[in-house]
């Protein structure tokens, strides 16, 4: 199997949301001038789950973007055949110029992931940096995590690593290509 | 995409000045991020800096009041126009013999601000939000060992050992107000075996990674801090060794009989940490090989001094100065001055919060610059005539808003305003432009000069970097560096002499054998060396007037300051009746308090990509006894202010406090201006109506407020 992907290490993550404003950068998202709050698109967005009560507290953050699912249903949900899991990388990515702005893969997508932009009349979302991963480069997100708490590569050597660190795989979270982890409390 | 486009420059989406790359494709910036020749990292302020550069709502021209001051109505004006206005109000001033009734609201970025000189050859003062933020902290290690940190100077991460023990204290380290690396050097320390402990009446991100979450009363610090040093004394667990060398000659017997009752058991009654905490703490602390402690916004309560002194007194009797991981002594490399320097006035004979009716409550206490939250004092007591604001929102920033607002409007009898002149430059839309004389479109840091020169980037590997503008200007913005100059060249030509900022800079790098194009022609980045270890061994002495370290503050015996109180701020012990809550309020990574490119900035204020909501925070526990629903609209008061804003429940909160984040409230811009939400200063008492203690034991600390809450 070839994939591409993610590992979220929960440690880590300060769910500072650098990526997610770094990624609409690269991928020319934001129309700067007319900007709102509420009106972006964006590929990756933060979670958080808070656990007890005060002052025995605790609370875990990370980022969920496109899972570049194993069996994407997105794939399936497009009849015009716009949206393919490269057979190279294990990327999921919409081809804009095929999309019909069906709207059908926003519908099935389990992790709510997929924008669409109304202008163009298209669905468009993460595609693992495809730009910039197939020249060597990590994704963005990757790049500019502030906590460093994201990793790229290979899944099963993200995988490798994890266990190598000690961090035990959140295996709920981690059901398609992208990786959640943290160190056994 | 091409590599060679990466632009080394500096971010100023806050004043951390992070050292970046910007991206540039056809003359517009699409991407930026940290300059891996430095830290490497820049936060999600920074990365929404493009939308600050392009927002359509960017003040492109330069306006003059044609209402009264609040309306909100300008007419366009030209440049010239705007700088004939400043000359002649300045001139007139000056020829009155009263220079020093101007001063400059501004965040200096660097010892080399050119600004600065402008003030100092006009004769006043700049004001800034460093004392306020900074001074308790900062006079107190300068008193005691003397050293010169400030907020920026967070203590150097990645320095800390394995089982290095990192203190925050009221502190968010990783909401970035000092450099964005500061998160992940404190992760890596983690990963490393360092321990970290935040103590903080909040439970946030901070004390989400921490090894140990400490809920404390706020403003408890001093408390438990002496509460560690009486079991350390007691027990022998101190650095005998470094106090018997260093400390000054009887101080530690001195601290010793001052320290002895301050019990574990008796600070645990004030700060509400359990005694066996107390003493846990300190236990871990004499037994770690090295010690960080770091604080802000518990250093901004009226008794920030106290607490300064009791954290610079566990630093000393643990020996965790200038050691890896723990408190660092900066030092300042030698930048060549540019001669004639204007003199500067002298701010205890002339400074305008110490000349006024209660210059007596200021007498004991000095720091450096004025702070900005006096001015409407000043005003009102004709000792600030003509203000100019850079980079800073006073209208919402200064404690009291209300106050400010009302000296900003205040006439005398011939109808005309006190305050003679305002001038703001600004990059987007603010609450003070509407105060404003004129407003003057300001540049970012995508399209200006700048040489940033400050001490503690030293102890990231560099001292000074060049900001250079990657894009055109947009409008006719000009920086406000170079419009201080211009109208330093008009009125003071002897002390303007240079050509542009550029070899005003150039003649400040010669001191170090360096000039702007070699600093381009290297990245951009420079650094005389590195920061080292211990250098108070090479140099035998501390930089204290005994030359060691000093910790009985003598100089405030007279007025019984000599030792830390453990006392909590006189505004938490009175009124709590009354007031029963005490308001908490703190910072997100996300906005730059108030300023108005963060306010204004889309991507700061989107709830996906940051933060678009400010509802009062309280404990469900407290929210069962007001009978209370969670999101429903409340009356939120304090003794001199009062606002309606939602309320939401969270376990995050130590019961008896109420939180929100500072920064909102404006009513500019049509980002900013969006939602329900209030500023926190709208409920902070003025500091010029409401000293009490404050320059005794808190300098110019001044933000503990109680408030009570009702449907």
């Amino acid at each position: 199997m070839k994939q591409l992907s993610i590992l979220v290490d929960l440690d880590r993550c300060i769910g500072c949301k650098t990526c997610i404003v770094a990624c609409r950068n690269h991928h020319d998202l934001v129309d700067h001038e007319k900007a709102m709050p509420g009106f972006m698109s964006h590929y990756l967005r933060v979670e958080t789950e808070l656990t007890g009560a005060y002052p025995d507290l605790k609370e875990d953050y990370w980022v969920v973007m496109c899972q570049h699912c194993k069996k994407p249903p997105c794939v399936n949900a497009c009849e015009s055949g716009a949206i393919q899991k490269d057979v190279q990388t294990g990327i999921v990515f919409i081809d804009k110029n095929k999309c019909t702005g069906a709207k059908k893969c926003i519908e099935k997508c389990p992790y709510d992931v997929i924008q669409f932009d109304a202008t163009g009349n298209f669905a468009h979302k993460c595609n693992l940096c495809y730009d910039r991963v197939v020249h060597g480069q990590e994704p963005v997100c990757v790049e500019v995590c502030l906590a460093e708490a994201l990793s790229f590569g290979e899944r099963e050597i993200l995988l490798m690593h994890a266990e190598a660190k000690g961090k035990k795989l959140l295996k709920k979270r981690s059901t398609q290509s992208i990786l959640y982890a943290k160190s056994p409390s | 995409m091409s590599e060679s486009k990466w632009i080394p420059t500096v971010c100023y989406q806050c004043k951390a000045e992070c050292a970046i790359l910007a991206r540039v494709e056809d003359g517009v910036v699409k991407e930026v991020k940290g300059n891996p020749r430095a830290r490497g990292k820049m936060c999600v302020k920074g990365m929404a800096g493009i939308t600050t550069l392009y927002s359509q709502e960017r003040l492109k021209y330069p306006m003059k009041r044609v209402g009264e001051r609040g309306e909100n109505k300008f007419q366009r004006i030209s440049w010239d126009e705007a700088m004939d206005i400043m000359e002649k109000k300045l001139r007139d001033l000056r020829a009155r013999g009263e220079g020093h009734k101007f001063t400059y609201s501004m965040f200096p970025h660097s010892t080399t601000d050119p600004k600065w000189r402008f003030v100092n050859a006009v004769g006043g003062f700049i004001s800034t939000g460093l004392p306020h933020c900074d001074s308790a902290k900062i006079m107190a290690h300068l008193h005691t060992f003397g050293c010169f940190p400030n907020h920026h100077i967070a203590p150097m991460y990645y320095t800390v050992p394995k089982g290095g023990i990192m203190i925050l204290s009221g502190r968010h380290p990783f909401g970035c107000l000092d450099d964005a690396c500061v998160p992940r050097d404190i992760l890596n320390a983690k990963e490393r075996g360092a321990k970290l402990v935040v103590i903080d009446p909040i439970f946030r991100t901070e004390a989400a990674k921490a090894d140990w979450w400490i809920p404390i009363k706020p403003g408890g610090d001093a408390a438990l801090f002496l509460g560690m040093c009486n079991y350390m004394l007691k027990n022998n667990l101190y650095n005998k060794a470094f106090c018997d060398k260093w400390v000054r000659e009887g101080d530690m017997d001195g601290l010793k009989a001052y320290i002895k009752d301050k019990t574990p058991e008796a600070m645990s009654r004030i700060c509400e940490v359990p005694a066996k905490d107390i003493i846990k703490l300190a236990e871990m602390c004499a037994k770690a090989p090295s010690v960080s402690v770091d604080a802000f916004k518990s250093i901004m309560y009226g008794n920030g001094m106290d607490w300064g002194h009791a954290w610079s007194i566990l630093l000393v009797i643990t020996g965790n100065l200038d050691n890896p991981g723990g408190q660092p002594l900066p030092e300042i490399a030698p930048m060549a001055q540019v001669k004639p320097v204007p003199p500067a006035p002298n701010l205890k004979e002339l400074g305008y919060h110490r000349t006024g009716p209660n210059r007596d409550k200021f007498d004991h206490y000095n720091f450096i610059l004025e702070p900005t939250w006096y001015a409407a004092q000043a005003v009102k007591d004709g000792a600030l005539k003509v203000f100019f604001a850079s980079e800073c929102n006073p209208a919402l920033s200064e404690m009291g808003s209300g106050e400010w607002r009302k000296a900003m409007t205040m006439k005398d009898q011939k109808g005309d305003y006190l305050l003679e002149l305002f001038v703001v430059t600004e990059i987007l839309p603010s609450e003070t432009i509407k105060w404003a004389d004129l407003v003057l479109p300001d540049q970012t840091n995508f399209e200006r000069w700048e040489l940033l020169y400050m001490p503690w980037w030293y102890n990231y590997g560099h001292t000074a970097a060049v900001c250079q503008p990657v894009v055109e200007p947009i409008g006719e913005s000009r920086h406000a560096n170079r419009v201080m100059i211009e109208l330093g060249k008009r009125m003071f030509p002897e002390y303007f002499a240079f050509k542009d900022d550029i070899e005003y800079y150039d003649i400040e790098l010669s001191g170090v054998n360096m000039s702007m194009q070699k600093m381009l022609d290297n990245g951009a980045l420079w650094s005389p060396g590195t920061v080292g270890f211990r250098k108070y061994e090479d140099a035998g002495k501390f930089n204290t007037p005994s030359g060691r370290i000093e910790l009985e503050w003598q100089m405030y015996k007279d007025i019984g300051q000599h030792w830390p109180s453990p006392e909590l701020p006189l505004e938490f012990r009175r009124d709590e009746d009354k007031f029963p809550f005490i308001l908490v309020n703190f910072r997100t990574i996300f906005l730059n308090n108030t300023g108005a490119w963060s306010q204004n900035n889309a991507q700061l204020r989107d709830p996906i990509s940051g933060v678009d909501a400010n509802p009062i925070l309280i404990n469900p526990i407290d929210a069962a006894e007001l009978g209370i629903a969670d999101g429903a609209t409340v009356t939120v008061e304090s003794s001199t202010g009062k606002a309606r804003v939602p309320v939401k429940f969270t376990e995050k909160i130590k019961p008896g406090c109420a939180g929100i984040i500072h920064g909102f409230g404006q009513t500019m811009g049509k980002v900013a201006s969006r939602g329900e939400w209030i500023g926190d200063n709208e409920l902070i008492a003025d500091a010029g109506s409401h000293l009490d203690e404050q320059d005794l034991r808190g300098g110019e600390a001044h933000v503990s407020t109680r408030v009570r809450i009702s449907k």
